[in-house]
């Protein structure tokens, strides 16, 4: 018998997208793209913080994209939690690189 | 094609007969054999090629091959005992079997993805050895490939790397596949805290699979890339930093050797119990401690680049990290001490292998610290020092794990016995061989004896004479442990469900199990995993 | 032959979790892989500022912000397809995935036209204009052509995984209560918009 048919064993609830919500997610998405040219074209050259801002945007819109689109904000929290492990594991390789660089004479 | 259904009567290997239900199964015992079966044939061409080694270095200046070659053996020894051995070693076959029966379950979560994992590796393998035959021969840079030689030089490192990254892949599948099992599918009423510490190792070790691999994976492109395009990132007439390489190979790399380790580890929190009859000193602490040293040991990679030219900051960092990794290194060794303590110790092979590892790891362990002492580097970065130390962590510890592990579990496997005084010799003849050949290594580092020298100083040689002595003991006695265990395979007596007084799961199920690993329903003690009435 | 008891956490019974799960780690994995190549740029545009800062000129702004829309795009149309499949209309689905797909290839044909150009110019690793410029310059063109490369990659592995769940869709084996290949192609999609979120102004909007 394939038990590769039957619906799932978890009976929680699934939650639904609705097609508004995603369109809503999409503008803001479209509006802080357009907020980072913007920022880039027009903006005074700040060097590290025109890096920091562009970062900051990418990294919003990577976070907006997470929980919507990849559906992050009504999945089991720990999908967030390994995420965060993921992330905070790649933060602390760049830092430690970055400190041999930025300290060599 | 493995049968979802079949009788308990029957064990695994009687569901099925033929070459296509092994190369084709999905059943995870039998994928654990077919790794079984092919690392150690690795194995044992790694063994070669190190005893190759040992000859040349016997006496000084030319014994048995040309510099050039001298070069190629130790790249080639290390490319297969690092990537097509010790990585994949007990995860692949003693996490592959055990993970599932030790946790309540039929297999594990992704049966097909687990098969892919072994293709990956058989190709991976081919690949590697297809390096000996084609071109210009294996690699003549060391396992570590370092950026510019491994760009310039015309041996066979494109196709090594592209094999480390297909080994790569296995890995991370393998691992991946772990995390699913050990969260989704543990008996019920069998939380986190109850599960045996071998599955906290290979849980630990899953993440270290899953989140270090992909970086020397992408590593690995950027040389192959750069030998393809004859310009790349590592190039220091475009600008690019042969140091950057180091860091990103080593960010991979130094987690690694925990991949090789905590699993290892693992086995001995399972053999000390079951051979003290007691129950495990301090469960939790054990349990965290693998997240532990997998958490920090990602931390710590710089210390393998002292003398590149990092910058002075960084190394003191790298050097405070080093020194923290090994504290819960320390914690188990302490706990597994504690448990021996007032325990009813059965000195079987399998516990002789694991306080050899003990012994061992414990030397290796220091031996490390020494090294992770920013001065006390300076002198013995690149000696036989570390050679020593490696080989002291890596094969005197989870080597010795595995051959205990193999040991311990044997008659479950196979159903059958091994002769236990055989067992005994052979282990003796390993102690005494390992010991004899690494130890002066760490010696004659500290004389000042270059690696991956070809040759070296006359007042090296004693030293170099004793350890390839040690060698051939080591060899010996590998020879004898393995013809006792076909012997035992073929002909040794049946083996019941509990020979040695175990109480984790597999131990309730027959030997050899059946196709779905019970056959009756596992009984959890409220007691935990270790409940030694 | 039957068995005489069932294991209640058998591991061939079907769990969408595991799936999702076992998808969410491959995808760690792609992360860090492209990791790497972020932190090798973070490196050398740290040490070579002013170089990169010279060679992004040669990008074109207005092609890596109609890139951006059309990815960012496809990832609604996609995960709009799980929304339909989720309510049962499985035409929908399938033309939303198309969507999603025709964006894929929108992508790469506009990557298409922005690799020529470079080609064009001499500005590939190997060829001559390459290997006039700057040391910083010739890192930076070395990576992006690196990365864009492999990120493309992704995008047509991305669209293959799409036209597999189409397929399996017309064949019912996926269907309304029983979804999860569509849910992980939507996050492999979502993984490779993730990347040229970044790749984006790292590349494009140094200045």
């Amino acid at each position: 018998m394939n038990h590769q048919d039957k619906p799932s064993s978890h009976a929680h609830e699934v939650h639904i997208t609705s097609y508004k919500d995603h369109a809503s997610t999409f503008l803001g998405l479209v509006l802080l793209t357009i907020m980072t040219v913007t920022v880039s074209v027009f903006g005074a050259d700040l060097y590290t913080l025109t890096v920091l801002t562009a970062l900051a945007i990418a990294s919003t819109k990577a976070i907006v994209v997470a929980l919507n689109f990849m559906h992050l904000k009504h999945d089991p929290k720990i999908f967030r939690a390994m995420i965060g492990i993921v992330l905070l594991l790649f933060i602390v390789f760049a830092v430690l690189t970055l400190v041999d660089y930025m300290i060599r004479p | 094609m493995s049968t979802l259904t079949s009788s308990p009567d029957l064990s695994f290997y009687q569901v099925a007969k033929g070459i296509r239900s092994w190369i084709f199964t999905l059943d995870h015992k039998r994928i654990a054999l077919l790794y079984f079966y092919s690392i150690s044939t690795f194995f044992l061409v790694g063994v070669v090629l190190g005893l190759l080694l040992r000859l040349e270095l016997i006496a000084p200046g030319k014994t048995i091959v040309e510099p050039h070659t001298y070069n190629q053996l130790f790249t080639l020894h290390g490319v297969i005992m690092i990537f097509l051995f010790i990585i994949p070693v007990i995860p692949a076959i003693f996490g592959n079997f055990f993970l599932p029966i030790m946790l309540g379950t039929d297999d594990v979560s992704f049966p097909r993805v687990n098969l892919l994992s072994w293709y990956l590796y058989i190709l991976g393998g081919i690949l590697a050895l297809l390096t000996l035959v084609v071109g210009d021969g294996p690699p003549d840079t060391g396992w570590t490939f370092y950026a510019p030689y491994s760009v310039k030089t015309g041996t066979n490192v494109s196709i090594a790397v592209l094999a480390a990254f297909i080994l790569g892949f296995s890995s991370i599948l393998t691992g991946l596949n772990f995390i699913v099992t050990i969260h989704r599918l543990r008996y019920p009423g069998m939380s986190f805290f109850q599960m045996p510490l071998f599955a906290w190792a290979l849980y630990a070790t899953a993440w270290i699979q899953v989140l270090a691999t992909p970086i020397i994976g992408i590593t690995l492109l950027m040389i192959f890339v750069e030998r393809v395009f004859g310009v790349g990132l590592f190039d220091p007439s475009i600008g690019g930093d042969p140091i950057l390489y180091q860091h990103l190979f080593w960010i991979y790399s130094h987690p690694a050797v925990y991949i090789m380790a905590l699993p290892a580890m693992g086995i001995i929190s399972e053999i000390i119990p079951t051979f003290s009859h007691r129950t495990i000193f301090g469960y939790k602490a054990i349990a965290f401690s693998s997240l532990a040293i997998a958490f920090v040991g990602y931390f710590v990679w710089g210390h393998h680049m002292f003398t590149s030219g990092m910058s002075g900051p960084a190394r003191i960092i790298f050097s405070i990290l080093t020194f923290l990794v090994a504290i819960p290194s320390a914690v188990k060794v302490f706990n597994w001490v504690a448990t021996m303590y007032k325990g009813s110790i059965d000195l079987q092979p399998p516990m002789l292998y694991a306080m050899a590892f003990i012994f061992q790891f414990l030397i290796g362990g220091l031996t490390g610290l020494v090294v992770g002492a920013l001065a006390t580097d300076i002198h013995l970065h690149d000696t036989h020092f570390v050679v020593g130390h490696f080989h002291y962590v890596m094969f005197g510890g989870a080597g010795f794990a595995f051959f205990g592990g193999i040991h311990y579990w044997f008659p479950k496997i196979w159903g059958r016995m091994y002769n236990v005084r055989w067992a005994n010799i052979a282990f003796t003849l390993l102690f005494i061989g390992f010991n004899t050949l690494y130890f002066p290594m760490l010696i004659l580092g500290i004389m000042g004896m270059p690696r991956r020298y070809y040759d070296y100083l006359p007042e090296f040689q004693p030293l170099n004479v004793i350890s390839t002595v040690g060698s051939w003991i080591l060899f010996i006695g590998l020879i004898i442990m393995i013809v006792n265990l076909i012997n035992g395979y073929r002909k040794g007596a049946i083996a019941g469900r509990n020979p040695w007084g175990g109480v984790t799961l597999e131990w309730q199920t027959k030997s050899p199990p059946p196709l779905q690993n019970f056959d009756k329903a596992p009984e959890l003690s409220e007691h935990g995993p270790y409940d030694f009435k | 032959m039957e068995t005489t008891f069932v294991l209640p956490n058998s591991g061939h019974n079907r769990d969408d979790m595991s799936s999702k799960m076992g998808m969410w780690l491959f995808l760690f994995t792609e992360l860090l892989l492209f990791g790497g190549l972020f932190l090798v740029y973070m490196i050398y545009r740290f040490v070579y500022h002013d170089d990169f800062l010279e060679a992004s000129l040669n990008l074109q702004v207005l092609f890596g912000a109609v890139n951006t829309i059309v990815l960012l795009t496809s990832s609604m149309t996609v995960a709009m397809s799980i929304t339909a499949m989720q309510k049962g209309n499985a035409q929908l689905s399938k033309r939303l995935i198309w969507l999603t797909i025709l964006s894929a290839g929108i992508f790469l044909v506009i990557k298409f036209f922005e690799w020529s150009a470079k080609f064009e110019h001499g500005l590939f690793p190997g060829m001559a204009h390459y290997g006039e410029l700057a040391n910083g310059e010739r890192l930076f063109f070395f990576l992006y052509f690196f990365m864009t490369g492999l990120h493309a990659l992704h995008v047509i592995i991305g669209a293959i995984f799409l036209l597999y769940v189409i397929k399996s869709i017309q064949k019912q084996k996926v269907r309304q209560d029983k979804y999860m290949l569509l849910e992980n192609a939507g996050l492999y999609w979502h993984l490779v918009d993730l990347i040229w979120i970044y790749l984006f102004p790292l590349f494009y909007l140094i200045h």
